[in-house]
């Protein structure tokens, strides 16, 4: 499988980016995985990155919902308003503990490639390079 | 006659002897004719004597005229007196023959000789008729009327005149006027009298009445005047206030002066207004008893009324509600409290909803951390320390617990969903289908414990639920009959559902272990369990009591420990 240049995990929690971590470097998805701590440095990173094309511009961006400083819908927000020249290309995907029906109807009014409830799996992984990449992992 | 010489003695005298002489004829005439002696007579006018003459045939009429109580007389052209009878001499207090040939209008006053000539001229052409007064010799003026009727004698004409006085009678119409008049007064005086005294012995009649009513009444009583003066206070007043009739000064009586001072304005305002509008009073007060305290009391007052609708006395009672009142307050505040817990007890499970929720959510992060970690480390473990002791049975109970773990906060999370249902839409749901549904579903469980099942809802087959709900009730109910069974006896359940007046009534009934008194309190409990040989998560019936609950319905539980258990679902229509 064509690995992604890039990706990119959104979670304050330290033990969830650290599985998901594991799970991405065991799968091979990527050789390029990018961690930030909030929206905020999510944001700075796009913004770094992305204004060209580069190999750090992430394809995939994994989106926690609840986070100090700026949580996954102000990321949106703020990310919607951003000039970037290939922003079809980064795909969005946010991930929720347990959907509130208000954050559903949130969620679903929101431009994303979708959303997947925790914990992160092989499964859903597949899911996401299948649905977005047209690629999927080796069985 | 001054210029004729004078005359002498002896010519007087002759003359004189002459002048009696014609004045004895002159009276022997006049008597002869009133007695109807002579049926003629001369008078000496102006121009020598004129001769009248009387009919013989007259006589009787003369008698009767001479005899009347009226006066009557004769007139000449000129309105000389040719006649007259002794009762107008006796009215005018003349003799006859002062009367007799004078002019008659020197008895009529001045003012009224006008009147007298009109009458005269009247008379001549026929009748006349009128009234007048005469001059008396006295000069008193007398009321008189007159009536005149030309006559014939012996073709000379003369107007017959009869007078008749009218002072006796106008001074008896006087009188009678008066009298009438004072009689009418009196009548009038009498009747207002009696028309008092009738409202006075009506009013005292009521008024005894109203008070021997009153004094027999277990309530205060009293009477007062349409103004508000107090008439009647009974036994139960002077009781109240410690005191007997007419001790102390008259004021400390009153209730006015009884009123607890937060009371007064308001209770004083309404009884002003009642008695100067007629509308009946009625008010809460505090009235001060005897010994200085206060009590409630309910005053009450009607106006009575007279036949015209006056108010003529107050009729009032002040009934004791102190202890009603105190125990209504009593029961405000119980209500007050009641009310205050029960938001307390809303903010409480609003709050507990909420912790749920959030306690559900928070806690799914650790724990499927907590997964991913033990799988990592699994996979870095090297398979002979992974799979065998005593890492692999360690590592087994992890997981164990950590699926324990993940299935409760699920039934959280399933449990804050309910929460959150309220007035999820129903529908009529076909009750057959469902229970069909389900039994599918328990198949393995029926087929291993042996169990007799027995359904019948063909007298309720719809139910007003949603049917995801209703779904989970029935699960429910049938796998706790059939999970809780008996182990010495063979498992036998009855689902039925028949209507019960507004409800649909679903009733599952087993012979399994039953609980006791205690427990069936605790049933509907969440995470309750009563037995740890059955693999069980304690939150079904709390579930399913919150949705029947949540859809207008309710559920109750008869149960008997070791004889079974009897679940009844009320589904509202």
């Amino acid at each position: 499988m064509q690995k992604l240049t890039c990706a990119l995990l959104v979670d304050d929690d330290q033990t969830t980016n650290y599985l998901n971590q594991l799970l991405i470097k065991r799968l091979n998805i990527t050789d390029n995985l990018l961690v930030a701590l909030n929206g905020q440095e999510a944001l700075e990173l796009v913004k770094i990155h992305c204004q060209m094309a580069t190999p750090d511009c992430p394809a995939l961006i994994l989106l926690d919902v609840k986070m100090p400083v700026m949580d996954g819908f102000q990321f949106l927000t703020a990310y919607n308003e951003l000039p970037l020249p290939e922003k079809e290309s980064i795909i969005i995907v946010m991930l929720t503990t347990s959907l509130h029906p208000q954050d559903v109807d949130r969620v679903q009014s929101l431009n994303i490639g979708g959303f997947l409830n925790k914990p992160l799996t092989k499964e859903k992984l597949n899911d996401v390079l299948k649905n977005h990449f047209n690629r999927h992992l080796p069985e | 006659m001054s210029e004729a010489p004078l005359p002498t003695a002896a010519e007087l005298a002759r003359a004189n002897e002459e002048l009696r002489y014609q004045l004895e004829e002159a009276h022997d005439l006049i008597h002869a004719i009133r007695t109807g002696a002579v049926d003629a007579l001369a008078v000496q006018g102006t121009e020598g004597p004129r001769i009248f003459t009387l009919q013989g045939a007259d006589q009787g009429y003369r008698t009767l005229i001479e005899q009347m109580n009226e006066g009557a007389l004769l007139l000449s052209e000129d309105a000389t007196v040719l006649y007259c009878n002794a009762c107008l001499a006796g009215l005018l207090e003349c003799d006859l023959s002062e009367v007799m040939g004078s002019a008659f209008e020197t008895f009529v006053p001045l003012a009224f000789q006008e009147y007298w000539a009109g009458l005269l001229l009247k008379g001549w052409e026929g009748k006349s008729k009128g009234e007048l007064p005469l001059q008396t010799r006295s000069g008193a003026l007398v009321p008189f009327s007159v009536s005149m009727n030309v006559l014939s004698f012996n073709e000379t004409p003369t107007l017959a005149v009869i007078v008749t006085d009218l002072s006796a009678r106008r001074e008896i119409t006087a009188i009678r006027a008066q009298v009438a008049e004072q009689n009418a007064l009196l009548d009038r005086t009498n009747a207002e009298l009696k028309r008092e005294e009738a409202a006075r012995l009506a009013g005292e009649r009521a008024a005894a009445e109203a008070s021997r009513m009153l004094e027999g009444i277990s309530q205060i009583a009293w009477t007062v005047s349409p103004t508000g003066a107090n008439t009647y206070r009974n036994r139960r007043w002077y009781d109240y206030i410690g005191q007997a009739p007419g001790e102390g000064p008259g004021i400390g009586r009153a209730w006015r002066e009884r009123l607890h001072p937060d009371d007064a304005a308001a209770t004083l305002a309404r009884w002003d207004e009642s008695l100067r509008t007629g509308a009946p009073y009625e008010v809460e007060c505090r009235l001060r008893d005897g010994a200085g305290g206060y009590r409630w009391m309910l005053g009450r007052a009607q106006p009575s009324r007279n036949e015209q609708g006056e108010i003529v006395q107050w009729i009032g009672t002040y009934t004791d509600i102190h202890e009603h009142k105190l125990a209504l307050e009593r029961i405000d505040q119980g209500q007050r409290e009641l009310r205050d817990n029960n938001d307390q007890l809303t903010r409480v499970n609003v709050d507990l909803d909420n912790f749920i929720y959030t306690a559900s959510h928070d806690l799914k992060a650790p724990i499927s951390n907590i997964e991913g970690l033990l799988d990592a480390l699994l996979a870095e473990l090297p398979p002979e320390a992974s799979q065998h002791e005593p890492v692999q049975p360690i590592l087994a109970l992890m997981h164990d617990s950590v699926n324990r773990f993940k299935r409760t906060i699920e039934q959280l999370t399933d449990v804050s969903k309910l929460q959150k249902e309220h007035g999820l839409p129903t529908e009529p749901v076909d009750l057959a289908a469902v229970v069909r549904n389900v039994r599918l579903d328990l198949e393995p469980l029926i087929q291993s414990s042996g169990a007799q099942l027995e359904v019948d809802v063909d007298a309720a087959p719809n139910v007003m639920f949603s049917e995801k709900n209703l779904r989970s009730v029935v699960f429910n109910l049938l796998s706790n009959a059939l999970k809780y069974r008996a182990p010495d006896r063979v498992p036998q359940v009855r689902l039925r559902a028949r209507p019960e007046g507004d409800a649909v009534v679903l009733e599952v009934q087993d012979n399994g272990l039953g609980l006791d008194a205690a427990n069936k309190q605790k049933l509907f409990g969440m995470f309750q369990r009563f037995h740890d040989h059955v693999e069980g998560s304690g939150i079904g019936l709390y579930m399913v009591k919150k949705m029947v609950e949540n859809a207008g319905g309710r559920i109750t539980v008869k149960s008997e420990l070791g004889q079974g258990s009897t679940f009844l679902v009320y589904f509202s229509r």
